[in-house]
């Protein structure tokens, strides 16, 4: 679950795809909200004009029957304050004279003639006069110096005056603020559980999938055994891996078969080799004078055709990534020391000059046998096809990661039809005594180790061939 | 010595057979791997050679098998494959060593020795070596013929002492850089000769009796005789 691959947590997928879901949750919530919220805006609303409308008749009955004394003025008025008090969506219930409802009833010139409510009236009648409240159904109604806005009915009576009856929406304004306020806090949690879960589940699986491909790309050359891991699941996921898995079985199983053909083939060619060889050499010691010539050059025969076999197969398994190395730390540095110690002898005798240029130590994980055996046929090369008086000179660097080992001479440089096709078998120019297999097995054994070969003329004449391998670990920190 | 020999071919059985009782061991031979387990419980051997592909059983198996009975001599593992797998390279760090097919007889023959010298604990190492009028100071790296002192390069000495380490006997180019520059190739040219000659140049001065001797198809030899 780490992110070990140093990757910031933003840029993975399992970043974008919950901050994507996240959203269309966040969108589709707040939607449903909307809607939800006008609904129940337009019910409140329904009832409070409901409710005005029902007490504006009772007002109306009221106000057209009491008699026209002294007490109307009371009674209507003790009417209107206790209609006041039965106001639906009253939140707060007390005893101060409240501002929520307001009666009032014009007399036929259009004066005040009874007022309940906070303040004198003046205000509300000069708003109800600047709106033009319809007759029939409730209006809103903006008074000023009441920041909320009124709902407001009115309805003539028989005597020619008029009432208005006014709620104020504040009290439904409250509960659909709260409603808003509890939905937001809500709706953040949630959106932000989402997020979390969403979060958390794509990145197990896509963590699976990362594992798989770490596992996979483990799964190297020589390593075969190993496989990707799996989940218990049956989901998309544990359906790659099992593919994945299935494919190395049989990548594995082809790679067993051509191990069963070379190891036989080497086997049923080698016990005849060795029975030959052995023979030979014990005929050798008994026997003595001419004869011994020809067991010699059998013998010597005997050997080359060893050498072949030996470097066939080697270039056979490594054109089919099928190499099997053991490797160990080896320091090229020291490699090279002491191969040119070991070849600068013969070089010399033959006119040769070798100069070695290093950058110091300098190690690779490889398999010492073959990077050995690879130098060695490097070196051969030169000593083969050198004319006297020439020079080798070899780089050590460290370059691009990588360890570059670079030959260089100053000889004739490969022949232009050589050239294409030199890293193939069984070519070699024409005057080659060799086998054609040197830098095939060259470049069999860099493949092998995951790096490669270049070989061309240098502009100066010559050849030039770079051998590049991995460095070991420790090496590429520094 | 007594050395059981567990080889299947029957041609290198002979061959075998004949130069190891030629190189004075008492040989035993087993074809597969159930003779060999049933014989090596019987008998004590000082040193086993197990040739890795065996009709029933593959050669590392036995050889574990033979580990867990109690079985604790020296094994020399013939291979027929180059690449060696990892089981080998386990057996050889444990002491054992492992040569590859086809093979010189001598490189059998010294790593036999060898094989044999470590399990027998030594009597301190020589400081000196000395075949007949050449001699070695191993610890002053210094070699002289008949008192004159010969102007060897270190490395020149390192073979001069492989060289007289193995006196009268014959050592293989293989063998040469195996144990000189410490790599198992097979070079295609004559680099390991160029150093003999050089150095046989140094060793044998004029009106000396030649001691480096060439036997060809072979190898090289110190003669001590």
């Amino acid at each position: 679950m780490s992110s070990k691959t140093g990757k910031p947590i933003m840029r993975s997928a399992a970043w974008r795809i919950s901050l994507l879901a996240t959203l269309a949750f966040a969108c589709g919530t707040m939607l449903v909200f909307v809607f939800l919220h006008r609904f129940v805006a337009e019910d409140i609303q329904r009832r409070s004009d409901a409710w005005l409308s029902g007490e504006i008749d009772v007002l109306r009955d009221v106000a057209e029957r009491t008699p026209k004394d002294a007490l109307y003025g009371a009674v209507v008025g003790e009417v209107a304050e206790l209609a006041s008090k039965e106001v639906p969506y009253k939140i707060r219930s007390d005893d101060s004279p409240n501002d929520t409802v307001f009666f009032l009833q014009t007399g036929e010139d259009g004066a005040i003639k009874l007022w309940v409510g906070a303040g004198n009236g003046e205000v509300n009648l000069k708003a109800i006069k600047a709106a033009k409240i319809l007759p029939d159904r409730p209006n809103d109604l903006s008074v000023s110096g009441f920041g909320i806005p009124y709902r407001v009915a009115s309805i003539p009576v028989d005597d020619g005056s008029r009432i208005y009856l006014g709620l104020s929406e504040r009290d439904q304004m409250r509960v659909l603020r709260n409603l808003r306020l509890r939905f937001v806090v809500m709706w953040l949690v949630l959106v932000l559980l989402v997020f979390g879960i969403v979060f958390y589940t794509t990145r197990r699986m896509l963590s699976h999938v990362r594992r798989i491909t770490e596992a996979a790309s483990r799964i190297g050359r020589s390593d075969l055994n190993t496989r990707v891991p799996t989940s218990k699941k049956n989901d998309e996921v544990a359906h790659l891996a099992l593919t994945l898995n299935r494919m190395l079985d049989r990548i594995e199983s082809s790679m067993h078969q051509l191990h069963t053909i070379t190891d036989s083939l080497a086997h049923d060619l080698r016990s005849p080799l060795t029975a030959i060889r052995g023979k030979l050499e014990i005929s050798l010691s008994t026997i003595q004078g001419e004869q011994t010539e020809s067991i010699v050059s059998a013998i010597e025969e005997l050997d080359r055709l060893t050498d072949f076999l030996n470097k066939s197969l080697d270039v056979a398994e490594a054109k089919a990534d099928a190499l099997r190395l053991s490797r160990s730390e080896i320091d090229l540095n020291e490699l090279l020391l002491s191969m040119i110690a070991l070849y600068e002898p013969s070089m010399s005798e033959k006119g040769l000059e070798i100069k070695l240029r290093s950058r110091g130590p300098l190690k690779i994980v490889a398999d010492a046998s073959l990077i050995h055996r690879m130098i060695a046929n490097l070196f051969d090369n030169e000593l083969k096809h050198l004319p006297a008086g020439s020079t080798v000179t070899i780089n050590l660097v460290l370059k691009d990661e990588m360890a570059a080992l670079i030959l260089e001479d100053d000889g004739p440089g490969f022949a232009p039809g050589v050239r294409l096709h030199m890293f193939e078998r069984r070519v070699k120019g024409k005057e080659s005594k060799g086998h054609g297999l040197g830098l095939a097995f060259v470049e069999a054994v860099a493949c092998a180790h995951d790096g490669e070969v270049t070989a061309s003329n240098r502009q100066e004449g010559g050849a030039h061939i770079e051998v590049s391998l991995p460095v070991a670990p420790a090496e590429a920190i520094k | 010595m007594r050395l059981l020999l567990v080889e299947d071919e029957e041609d290198i059985q002979g061959f075998l057979r004949h130069s190891l009782e030629e190189a004075g061991y008492e040989v035993d031979i087993a074809a597969d791997a159930k003779t060999a387990e049933s014989l090596a419980i019987e008998n004590v051997f000082d040193i086993l050679i197990v040739d890795l592909g065996l009709p029933d059983l593959d050669g590392i198996s036995l050889i574990l098998r033979l580990r867990q009975l109690g079985v604790g001599a020296p094994v020399l593992i013939l291979s027929a494959r180059r690449s060696v797998d990892d089981r080998v390279r386990g057996l050889e760090q444990g002491g054992d060593d492992y040569l590859t097919k086809p093979f010189a007889l001598a490189e059998l023959l010294a790593r036999l020795r060898n094989l044999l010298k470590r399990n027998i604990p030594s009597a301190g190492e020589p400081t000196r070596l000395k075949v007949l009028d050449l001699e070695l100071d191993l610890l002053r790296r210094e070699a002289t013929r008949s008192g004159r002192v010969l102007q060897l390069s270190p490395q020149e000495f390192v073979l001069l002492e492989y060289l007289c380490r193995n006196a009268g006997r014959v050592v293989t180019r293989s063998m040469i850089l195996d144990h000189v520059w410490g790599m198992r190739i097979e070079p295609d040219t004559n680099v390991v000769d160029v150093h003999i000659y050089r150095l046989r140049g140094k060793v044998d001065g004029e009106g000396q009796q030649p001691l480096i001797k060439t036997l060809r198809g072979m190898g090289y030899v110190l003669k001590d005789r």
